[in-house]
């Protein structure tokens, strides 16, 4: 699975254009897909332009999720975080100051991604510090590598700002807790995955990181979010939800009640907006499968299960435990 | 004496624009088709060698193209396919392989909008024709797919139609019982 968390998205844009880089995404094996919506400033009603499903059609596999990403300079102003993040799926910030960097590494709350504008030159150093704080905290830096390929801006500087860029935000991550996404304003800033991986190793990010900046951190960050937004305090969520109580008509009259379990689909569907469906029915086995695509879902159960526990889970088992002992 | 090292890269042209001149007016075309367009035969090898090497120049400055300059050529391209395979010494391909991915633009005079897809990387060059007849072959499959849902079956295109339906379930289920098995034998090896 490879996730490609940035999709340029504007209201004026036409949709055949957005259709042409949705397929050739899917066609160059990226599958789940974040519609960006980038606002500069709110309005007094925040509502998500953004529609849950597209005017045209999009390649079988893929998923199409909705992000936003906020420009801030002034941290001390209030952004209503929280309203943002209850209407689109993906959070994500882009400070211009040091100060609004600062903030939304340590103190700034529901967001899950810090998306720098990589090709101006900041007026202050990459520490390693704020950043290892923020992933930490589960917070996942992005990398828009075709900003790469706009030679025009800053001056003819754009690339170069960028590239001195990523190379410092390597050196103060050690390229843990990156997510890398194309950004492409036009369909030719996309790229192979296997494309990326070389351009990135180019600029000194080691291979594993950067399969892992591809495929695990985006993930990490997709079902981060949809966990704070549909489960229980970020801790519990039911995925094999939906029992339902079938009455069935006995012999002699009698009414029998009879449990019957849901499918994985139904529960799904009725506690989320069923876009993330295809992420979620991993977890799920149906009882009708054959022993080996039954065993094949335990093992899927189990790693889904695994990695879905967000940062929140095991600081509150840890408060619980200590509660308790 | 220690041999020269080199890589062999399996490149594809890929037009992901909308509306390219040679599709003008044809509707219905699946996507696919569209991005694997035929390039024009303007883009020759020395055409090719020369704008990649003044985009290394560009990208990379005088390292850079001094580097690959030893090594690099063109060792087979086809228009029609949009396919070429290039040649770098193994310690450099990188350089290469980079300036391929931030090029825009087919190398000739008011060449259209591509992206160079590196799609196989090798260390002969026997492997990379037989990956390039390997997708060319994967990529008819695909389009009859896209294409020909209307039609039964592709499979019945290529190979005639069978009517022993029953044999065919037979297979699959031999072929899945094998697989079930090795399962089995790894698990137990695991445990």
């Amino acid at each position: 699975m490879l996730y490609d968390l940035n999709v340029p998205w504007d209201p004026s844009q036409s949709p055949l254009h957005l259709q042409r880089t949705i397929s050739f995404l899917s066609e160059l094996g990226y599958d789940t897909l974040a519609l960006n919506h980038t606002l500069a400033t709110l309005t007094p009603q925040i509502m998500n332009p953004i529609p849950l499903v597209p005017p045209f059609t999009i390649p079988k596999k893929t998923v199409l999720l909705r992000r936003c990403t906020l420009i801030i300079a002034d941290p001390t102003q209030n952004h209503r975080l929280p309203a943002l993040a209850a209407a689109y799926d993906i959070v994500a910030l882009r400070p211009t100051t040091e100060k609004a960097f600062l903030a939304a590494c340590l103190s700034l709350d529901s967001h899950s991604l810090i998306s720098l504008d990589l090709t101006q030159r900041f007026p202050f150093h990459f520490k390693p510090k704020p950043f290892m704080t923020a992933i930490n905290r589960g917070i996942r830096f992005e990398i828009c590598y075709s900003q790469s390929m706009d030679v025009s801006g800053d001056g003819g500087n754009a690339r170069r700002n960028f590239i001195g860029n990523v190379v410092a935000i390597v050196r103060a991550t050690r390229g843990r807790g990156l997510v890398v996404s194309s950004g492409a304003i036009s369909v030719l800033g996309c790229r192979a995955p296997a494309d990326v991986l070389n351009l990135l190793g180019v600029w000194g990010l080691q291979r594993e990181r950067g399969v892992e900046s591809l495929g695990v951190n985006p993930r990490g960050v997709v079902i981060n979010e949809g966990l704070r937004r549909t489960s229980f305090r970020g801790v519990v969520d039911v995925i094999e939800g939906g029992e339902k109580i079938v009455k069935e008509n006995g012999k002699g009259g009698g009414e029998k009640e009879k449990r019957m379990q849901g499918t994985p689909q139904n529960g799904v569907g009725k506690k989320q907006k069923g876009k993330r469906i295809a992420e979620e029915t991993n977890g799920g086995a149906t009882p009708q499968l054959s022993k080996r695509a039954a065993k094949k879902a335990n093992g899927d159960l189990t790693t889904t299960t695994h990695r879905r526990y967000p940062q929140q889970a095991t600081s509150y088992t840890r408060r619980m435990k200590e509660k308790i002992w | 004496m220690v041999r020269l090292k080199n890589r062999y890269l399996l490149v594809n042209i890929l037009y992901p624009e909308l509306g390219g001149h040679y599709l003008q007016g044809r509707k219905a075309i699946p996507d696919v088709v569209e991005f694997n367009q035929p390039t024009t035969d303007a883009l020759t090898a020395g055409a090719l060698m020369k704008g990649l090497k003044a985009e290394i120049a560009n990208v990379f400055g005088d390292y850079g193209s001094g580097a690959v300059s030893e090594s690099i050529t063109v060792k087979y391209l086809s228009p029609a396919t949009s396919t070429f395979i290039l040649r770098v010494s193994r310690a450099h391909y990188r350089i290469a392989w980079a300036t391929l991915s931030l090029m825009t633009q087919i190398p000739v005079k008011d060449g259209r909008n591509c992206v160079f897809r590196v799609v196989r990387v090798s260390g002969t060059i026997r492997k990379a024709e037989e990956e390039a007849i390997r997708r060319a072959r994967e990529l008819i499959l695909k389009t009859r797919q896209q294409l020909g849902e209307k039609r039964d079956s592709i499979l019945d295109d290529i190979f005639g139609s069978t009517e022993a339906e029953t044999t065919k379930e037979e297979d699959v289920l031999t072929v899945d019982r094998s697989d079930s098995e090795e399962e089995k034998d790894d698990s137990d090896g695991d445990g």
